[in-house]
Formats: C-alpha cells, sequence, structure tokens
C-alpha cells in the first residue's frame, strides 16, 4: 500500500515554505479549482493557481510527478479550450467529463502530494500548535501518522501470512467477505494491542502532563512564503474582481 | 466518571481513526474507475463498520467521534478534497456524536442511526462533481436547449444524489451489522472490545 504519508526524516527541497502556508496554498488552490469559473478572464488565475504546484513539485525535486501533471493538465486544458466547443454527441460528454475531472482535481491532488511529502511530522505538530489548534486534535493526528506506516506494515505481514494458507482471491475460501474477515480481523486486533502499548508509553513519556511541551523544529515565515502568498493573493483578487 | 476526554481517549481517537481511514482509502482506489464511484458510498462504511463499531466500544464520552471526523476531514482536505468536506464532514460527525450521546454509548439502535449519520462525510468528497455538473449544465443549456438539459439535471444531479445516499445508509447499516457479527465473533473472544 503507498499512501502519501508525513515524512519523518529531512526533506530535500530548495525552497522552503511554512506548513501554515503549505494550507493556505492547499485551501485557496483546491477552492479556487474546483468550484471556480473556467471560462473569461478567469482563465489566467486558474493556470496561475495550476502553476503554483508544478513549480512546488520541481522545487521539491519530483520531476517525474511534475511532468505526469504538466502532461496531464495541458492535455485536459487544451481540450478544454479546443475541443469541447467543436464536439457533439457522446465524445463531447465524455471529453467534457474527462477533461474536467482532469483539470479539477489534478492540481488539488498535486498539491496534496506535495504537501504531504515534504512536511515532517513534527513541523506539522509544530505549526499546529502556533496555531492554537486544540490539544484535542493535535495529538490524535500525531498518533494517525505514527500509525499509518504501521497499519501498512502489519497489513502486509498478515497479507503474506494469510497467501500462505491459500487465503486469496481464488483460493480455499472464496468468499469475499470471508476474505475480508481473515484480512481485517487480525490487523485489528493486532493494532489494538501496538496501540495500548504505544499509549503506556507516551504517558510515561509525559503526554498528556500539565507541563507544555517543546517542540525541536523551528518554523517560522521566510521570503518565499511571502512570495507565494502575494502570487495567490494576487491571482485571486484578479479572479474576484476583473 | 468524568466527561474530560483524557490522553488514553485521544490516543484511542488516533489509532481508530487511523484505521477508518485507511480503510476508506482501500476501498477508494476502486473509485479511480469513475463508474464504481457510484459504488464507493456502498462499500465504504460497509467495510469500515467492522473498525467503527469496535471504535465505539471504546468511546464513552462526547467529542470522540467529532474529533474522528474533523480529523477525516482535515485529512480528505488535505489529500486535495476540496473545502466542503470540511463542513460536511464535521457536520456529520457532530450529529452522529449527538445521536450516540443520546443513546449513552451503548444503545444498539442509536448507534444504528449514528453510523449511518456518520458515513454521510463521504458526500463532503463527492460534492464538487456535483459543482462541477452544474457548469458542465450551463454549457449543455446553451447547446442542447432548456429542456433536453433539465431533464438531464434532474436525473443526474438531484435524484442521483439522493441514491448516492440511500447506497450509504445501506452500506451503512449492513456495515454495522458487520461490525457487530465481527465482534461478537472475534474481539470479545480475543478481550479487547
Amino acid at each position: 500500500m503507498n499512501l502519501p504519508e508525513f515524512q519523518s526524516t529531512s526533506i530535500n527541497t530548495y525552497l522552503q515554505l511554512d506548513p501554515r502556508t503549505k494550507l493556505f496554498l492547499l485551501l485557496v488552490i483546491t477552492t479556487m479549482i474546483m468550484g471556480g469559473n473556467i471560462s473569461g478572464s478567469a482563465v489566467y488565475p486558474r493556470l496561475v493557481f495550476a502553476g503554483i504546484p508544478l513549480i512546488l513539485l520541481l522545487s521539491g525535486r519530483r520531476i517525474k510527478v511534475a511532468i505526469l501533471y504538466t502532461f496531464f493538465f495541458t492535455a485536459a486544458w487544451l481540450s478544454e479550450v479546443f475541443l469541447v466547443y467543436s464536439t457533439t454527441g457522446i465524445l463531447n460528454i465524455l471529453l467534457v467529463m474527462l477533461s474536467g475531472l482532469v483539470s479539477r482535481f489534478f492540481p488539488c491532488i498535486v498539491m496534496g502530494y506535495y504537501v504531504m511529502t515534504t512536511t515532517r511530522v513534527s513541523e506539522f505538530v509544530a505549526a499546529m500548535e502556533r496555531m492554537h489548534v486544540s490539544e484535542k486534535i493535535v495529538i490524535p493526528l500525531s498518533v494517525m501518522f505514527r500509525f499509518f506506516p504501521t497499519v501498512a506494515e502489519e497489513s502486509h505481514s498478515i497479507n503474506d501470512a494469510m497467501r500462505m494458507r491459500q487465503v486469496r482471491f481464488g483460493g480455499v475460501s472464496a468468499n469475499p467477505i470471508s476474505l475480508l474477515e481473515y484480512r481485517f480481523v487480525p490487523l485489528l486486533i493486532s493494532i489494538v494491542k501496538i496501540g495500548d502499548e504505544l499509549s503506556a508509553a507516551a504517558l510515561t513519556r509525559g503526554l498528556g502532563g500539565p507541563e507544555k511541551r517543546t517542540n525541536i523544529c523551528r518554523i517560522g515565515f521566510g521570503a518565499w512564503d511571502a512570495v507565494f502568498s502575494v502570487i495567490v493573493l494576487g491571482a485571486l483578487v484578479f479572479y474576484l474582481f476583473i | 466518571m468524568s466527561n474530560k476526554l483524557t490522553v488514553k481517549d485521544l490516543i484511542n481517537v488516533g489509532i481508530f481513526t487511523a484505521v477508518y481511514f485507511v480503510t476508506y482509502f482501500a476501498c477508494g482506489m476502486i473509485g479511480f474507475i469513475p463508474v464504481l464511484m457510484v459504488v464507493l458510498p456502498l462499500l465504504a462504511p460497509f467495510v469500515g463498520g467492522i473498525p467503527f463499531m469496535l471504535y465505539l466500544t471504546k468511546v464513552n464520552k462526547f467529542g470522540m467521534v467529532t474529533i474522528t471526523g474533523i480529523i477525516v476531514a482535515l485529512l480528505m482536505f488535505a489529500t486535495g478534497h476540496g473545502w466542503p468536506i470540511l463542513v460536511i464532514g464535521i457536520l456529520a460527525a457532530f450529529i452522529a456524536d449527538l445521536i450516540f450521546k443520546s443513546g449513552k454509548y451503548k444503545s444498539w439502535k442509536k448507534t444504528v442511526i449514528g453510523y449511518c449519520v456518520f458515513s454521510q462525510w463521504i458526500f463532503g468528497a463527492m460534492i464538487p462533481m456535483w459543482i462541477m455538473r452544474d457548469s458542465y449544465f450551463a454549457k449543455l443549456r446553451a447547446g442542447y436547449g432548456d429542456e433536453y438539459a433539465d431533464t438531464l439535471m434532474s436525473l443526474m444531479s438531484g435524484r442521483m444524489l439522493l441514491v448516492l445516499i440511500c447506497l450509504a445508509v445501506i452500506g451503512a447499516i449492513s456495515g454495522a451489522y458487520l461490525g457487530r457479527a465481527t465482534l461478537k465473533k472475534h474481539f470479545k473472544r480475543a478481550g479487547i472490545a
């Protein structure tokens, strides 16, 4: 399973953005790209909103994703601009649906991918604390990010064990419900056990104590944060008023 | 018993939200084939019923389910599903939490109803499809005339959404029963429920 998850090691990017800036960019871009108008003068801010994830991807040296993204988005955009008005019937419906899906969802998903792959968990937690997000959200969130790799690992091992015993599609038991049972139940049991141990360990280390906890991550706004915020706000103003 | 959430509760929230979200994500893989997108509201609450029913055995205070909803919504938002998920997801979880609470987190009937409500968060992720359709229909109206566009629109947007909501309810009810059966068969015996 290949879930996008927050990184725990240091990250190799040319531009360091504050996690709060990333969230702000994500909010504006997803809102404008998904709900925004696609014709008239709205075309230009739309290209700006779609371009930002591309620049960020390149700065994060994710060249392969960047190329794929450029290819698909350009194709969808060109088809929206040229093909949609000149075709009719079922082909038209297909084109509208396909290019609409790609041009409206890809920028958002790519931006989400960028945020997830370039933010460290502790950076994220530090940003949440700076934003005065309640501990009630921060603790479960950090537990979750700690748990995603565990779930994947356990599920992989259980998968192997079950395959060895011929529990798979087309194996001894072909009933999908029992397949679900044989995979899911052991997974949940082991996860709950690990969770109990984790909460004991976290309590021992003083999580939930009355003292404010410290964080080693240094986050803060820099020049690049200003640049990207200004670009996005500029495009937003252009979109709303022109 | 105090009503304040302890650290242990919060860690439980984190664990089960992780499992629930991974389950949803695994089901969501089939949503990449656009036609099967329709099956997602049925399938995700059905499979998600197992972790969720187990989760509910650990829940006895108000707020845990709401936090789960907030986190799921935040994650969906962070993976690029747009802002409607924040509104719908959190609202659905909050109402579900109220329903669970009214049954004191014990009543089976309230559990089923609450899980049905909770499962509706999924539409926060799908609503952009309808917003997208609106601009599509605006274009269609210009090309084919009002009558045709209106017929198609009533078929696609309103009723389709209703059908999907019903599918989600069916998925949630069967998921809840599946979850309860699994609880009885395995988790109680293993001593973790």
